[in-house]
């Protein structure tokens, strides 16, 4: 009965009122509240202050005039997204690309790490760690230009393979049907190991006489990799998920500018590459105020779906990110 | 305790330090640019120190410019006649982020005392209060650029708003269109004539006699292939975007060069044949489907697996001066006249815009009063007879000479332009933006290899090119034909590609479907908006 016991306890001290109790906090702890000082202040400076310009959606924004001197528009901006007969198609690539990266992607590290995590030489698991972690730190412009020399028609690998066995060349780079499996495996290929450590890190903190204990129960290496290892990174893995929902509108432009061409314009526009020929590639006056209201949108729905994710996680597996 | 003040005084040090780089000041003026911003300074001679007695203001451009600028004797000739010296405020290289980074420079309030930058933006930004009004400055500081505007009233009209300001001027572009040229060694071999190349079905003929001599043992050989777009033949068809006072085809805003009207009658006619080259295997399909760079299209010009290319008028020269002949040496290279109708009439090519709206200067309004002069000043100097010469002809006895009351060039061009990035040369390729100022276009042209040269003299005339007309939008215009294009541009090329690559059947059904979906999308509104600017424009 511990709530119970908690609850006499309390009756029996009566609690400093809370002023004081922070006070007295502050005071025994002041140097630890020193060393939040900045990181407080950059938070409020460079990720809580700049939310108040998104107030430019809510107006005919002028970099001149700035945001307290740009005209007010009040919902118009929005009213235009609402309107616009090619936004449809947009959220559709937006939202196909981003479901597939989740349900394609995000498994990818968690099987990696289980497997690696089974691999008993010290030195070969550190070196396949480190190796599947290098293409993290390779841009996106270097990614794509390995890509299109690997599937050339004309001198690429994969259509060499092809061609060596009687197949027709495939032009991956101008199919429609190929951006999205080509865009899910450059991700895949950019971010499995840098997700991994992740998992590999709750890993390694799993209290070892659980497989002691199943090694004495005779369970295999299977069953000890499903039934210990997996149950006990399943929080990690649900926090994981809960914040890829959040990034289900995010798709990453860089790479997806490098690979559009006429010939995939169909599967490859999405709302961020809109929002950028709009607001940047524009040759007449960028319009920033209609860029920023798509992307508040975009934000109001991924939060949304992030709310939900949370509750669902909290429900079903114990777990919840807030 | 005297530990418990040291790791106090460590701690706020870290905090001061985390921040030391968050504050901005406001405050635009030369100083001000000198300081802040985070840009280093660049003077386009390379010289960081104005002589004695020099007056100098500063400028913000893209930074490729700024590298030319660096190189140009002429450049460093200028700012010895005139006594002024520009401190070039170095900006990205790519077009879209150095104007970008005006925007985040008048936020920041550290825009130097010029800039260059867009014609819309210096017109909404002008009229807002952030750049000077150029009108008055003009009428009393630079007669050769009144001269200019009274006597091109179109000029006048485009750069004048309503209420008679000036926030942004505007450099002239040379007359040019693309060139369609050839491996003349290529065609030799395989035996086509190029001057019996008249019409489109001679052009077709000579690709598939070039693919049937050069195809048959190179898989990868097409004899068509470019960059960028594939669609750039509708003036061959009658299916060029046009606009004038009674009717606006196509999309004209911004796209003189290579605009099409969807609508034209003779469109699909066209496709079926852009079709047909296709299907033959006389283009390349990774250039049709835009998968194609620049490297990839050069290497192939270069290498062989292409002979016929149609792209920017100097591009012709590059590829002798960038290892053809090394390659191949055989290599040359010819520019083909233009096609003609079934009757003998020659089709007219598409030609740039005569002003170039990407590359307006401003007076940032902060800026002293001495110093627009300065600014002004040095502007006009180009607009005048003697800075016309300088940019155009170099000096007398060093880069040209008058013979028989005629300039021409004494310094080679083949040698001066190879010359290694950085080094001083004479250059006199006045597409590129170096000063806002009129060109002169025939020594732009007298400035070019013999084959550009030629070609130049031959083609570039009225017989062979179409007018261009820049237009004026208001901001509202603008911002519907921003919002419109960003999504039609990109549709009409994703849907033509497909016509021709054959992922969707080129039939009458199909194509009406396609045209009634782009109307549903904004083409005609478009069209509309184009018409209503053009007549504004030019007042009719």
């Amino acid at each position: 009965m511990p709530r119970m016991l908690k609850k006499a306890s309390a009756e029996a001290v009566p609690r400093k009122p809370l002023k004081q109790r922070i006070i007295k906090d502050i005071r025994k702890n002041y140097l630890l509240y020193l060393l939040l000082i900045p990181g407080i202040i950059t938070l409020v400076l460079f990720k809580l202050g700049p939310l108040g310009g998104m107030v430019i959606a809510f107006e005919d924004f002028s970099a001149f005039q700035g945001v307290f001197g740009s005209k007010w528009v009040g919902l118009e901006n929005f009213k235009r997204i609402l309107q616009d007969p090619y936004m449809i198609t947009l959220v559709k690539n937006t939202v196909i690309l981003a479901v597939l990266s989740i349900v394609v992607v995000f498994p990818i590290p968690v099987l990696f790490s289980l497997f690696l995590n089974e691999v008993r030489q010290a030195r070969i698991k550190n070196s396949v760690q480190t190796l599947s972690f290098l293409p993290y730190f390779i841009s996106s412009a270097v990614m794509v230009s390995i890509l299109y020399t690997l599937v050339s028609p004309s001198y690429g690998l994969i259509n060499n393979i092809i061609k060596f066995f009687g197949g027709t060349p495939i032009y991956f780079m101008a199919e429609p049907e190929w951006f999205r499996p080509l865009y899910i495996i450059l991700q895949i290929w950019q971010t499995f190991g840098y997700s991994s450590i992740i998992y590999l890190a709750g890993i390694t903190s799993i209290d070892q006489t659980l497989y002691e204990a199943a090694e004495v129960d005779g369970a295999n290496r299977w069953q000890k990799m499903f039934k210990i290892t997996l149950p006990q990174i399943s929080s990690s893995i649900v926090v994981m998920l809960i914040i890829s929902i959040g990034n289900i509108f995010s798709v990453d432009l860089d790479r997806i500018l490098l690979m559009y061409n006429p010939s995939v314009y169909e599967t490859a526009d999405v709302i961020q590459s809109y929002v950028y020929r709009i607001g940047f590639e524009s040759t007449g006056f960028p319009d920033y105020s209609y860029g920023t209201a798509v992307n508040i949108l975009k934000s109001i729905i991924a939060f949304v779906l992030v709310i939900i994710a949370n509750k669902l996680a909290a429900k079903y597996s114990e777990t919840r990110l807030f | 305790m005297k530990k418990r003040w040291l790791s106090m005084a460590a701690v706020l040090t870290a905090a001061g330090i985390l921040l030391a780089g968050c504050g901005t000041s406001g405050g635009t003026s030369t100083t001000a640019a000198q300081g802040q911003g985070g840009e280093a300074q660049e003077s386009g001679t390379g010289e960081t120190q104005a002589a004695e007695g020099t007056k100098t203001y500063t400028m913000f451009m893209r930074g490729t410019f700024i590298d030319w600028i660096g190189e140009l004797k002429w450049y460093d000739e200028a700012e010895k006649r005139t006594g002024v010296h520009v401190e070039y405020v170095k900006g990205p290289n790519d077009q879209e982020d150095a104007y970008a980074e005006v925007d985040q420079r008048l936020i920041s309030g550290t825009l130097p005392d010029a800039a260059m930058c867009r014609q819309a933006q210096a017109n909404v930004y002008g009229s807002q209060g952030a750049f000077r009004d150029l009108a008055p400055l003009i009428e009393e500081y630079a007669p050769n650029i009144q001269a200019y505007l009274d006597e091109n009233p179109d000029y006048a009209a485009l750069v004048t708003n309503d209420d008679g300001t000036i926030y942004g001027l505007l450099n002239e572009t040379p007359k040019l269109a693309d060139f369609v040229f050839y491996r003349a060694d290529h065609f030799r071999k395989a035996g086509v004539d190029p001057s019996q190349i008249k019409t489109v079905d001679d052009f077709t003929q000579a690709m598939k006699t070039l693919k049937e001599y050069y195809g048959k043992d190179n898989p990868n050989y097409y004899p068509l292939c470019g960059r960028d777009t594939f669609f750039r033949y509708a003036a061959w068809f009658d299916c060029a975007n046009n606009i004038s006072a009674e009717e606006s085809n196509g999309i004209y805003y911004n796209a003189a060069k290579d605009g099409m009207d969807i609508y034209a009658d003779n469109f699909y006619h066209m496709m079926e044949v852009l079709k047909g080259w296709y299907d033959d295997g006389l283009v390349n399909p990774e250039w049709v489907a835009g998968s194609y760079s620049e490297g990839d299209w050069e290497a192939a010009m270069l290498n062989g697996d292409c002979s016929i290319g149609y792209d920017f008028m100097t591009r012709p020269q590059w590829f002798l001066d960038n290892g053809g002949p090394d390659i191949d040496p055989d290599y040359e290279i010819a520019v083909l006249d233009n096609i003609e109708d079934e009757n003998g009439n020659i089709k007219k090519y598409q030609v740039d815009f005569p002003y170039n709206e990407q590359r307006a200067t401003v007076i940032n309004a902060a800026t002293d009063d001495e110093t627009a002069q300065t600014i002004i000043q040095f502007i006009d100097y180009f607009w005048g007879e003697e800075g016309q010469t300088l940019c155009s002809w170099g000096v007398e006895g060093e880069s040209y000479q008058v013979v028989d009351g005629k300039k021409e060039f004494i310094v080679d061009y083949s040698t001066e332009e190879s010359k290694p990035a950085g080094e001083k040369k004479w250059s006199f390729l006045n597409d590129r933006y170096t000063v806002c100022k009129p060109v002169d276009d025939e020594a732009f042209y007298a400035w070019n290899g013999d084959v550009v040269k030629d070609a130049a003299a031959r083609l570039f005339d009225e017989d062979h090119l179409m007018d261009a007309y820049n237009i004026k939008y208001t901001e509202d215009q603008l911002e519907e034909l921003s919002t419109l294009t960003a999504t039609l541009n990109e549709q009409v090329k994703s849907n033509l590609t497909g016509f021709v690559t054959g992922r969707t059947e080129l039939n009458e059904a199909n194509w009406q479907a396609f045209l009634d979906d782009m109307d549903s999308k904004g083409y005609s509104r478009v069209e509309e908006i184009q018409l209503e600017a053009f007549r504004s424009t030019y007042d009719e």
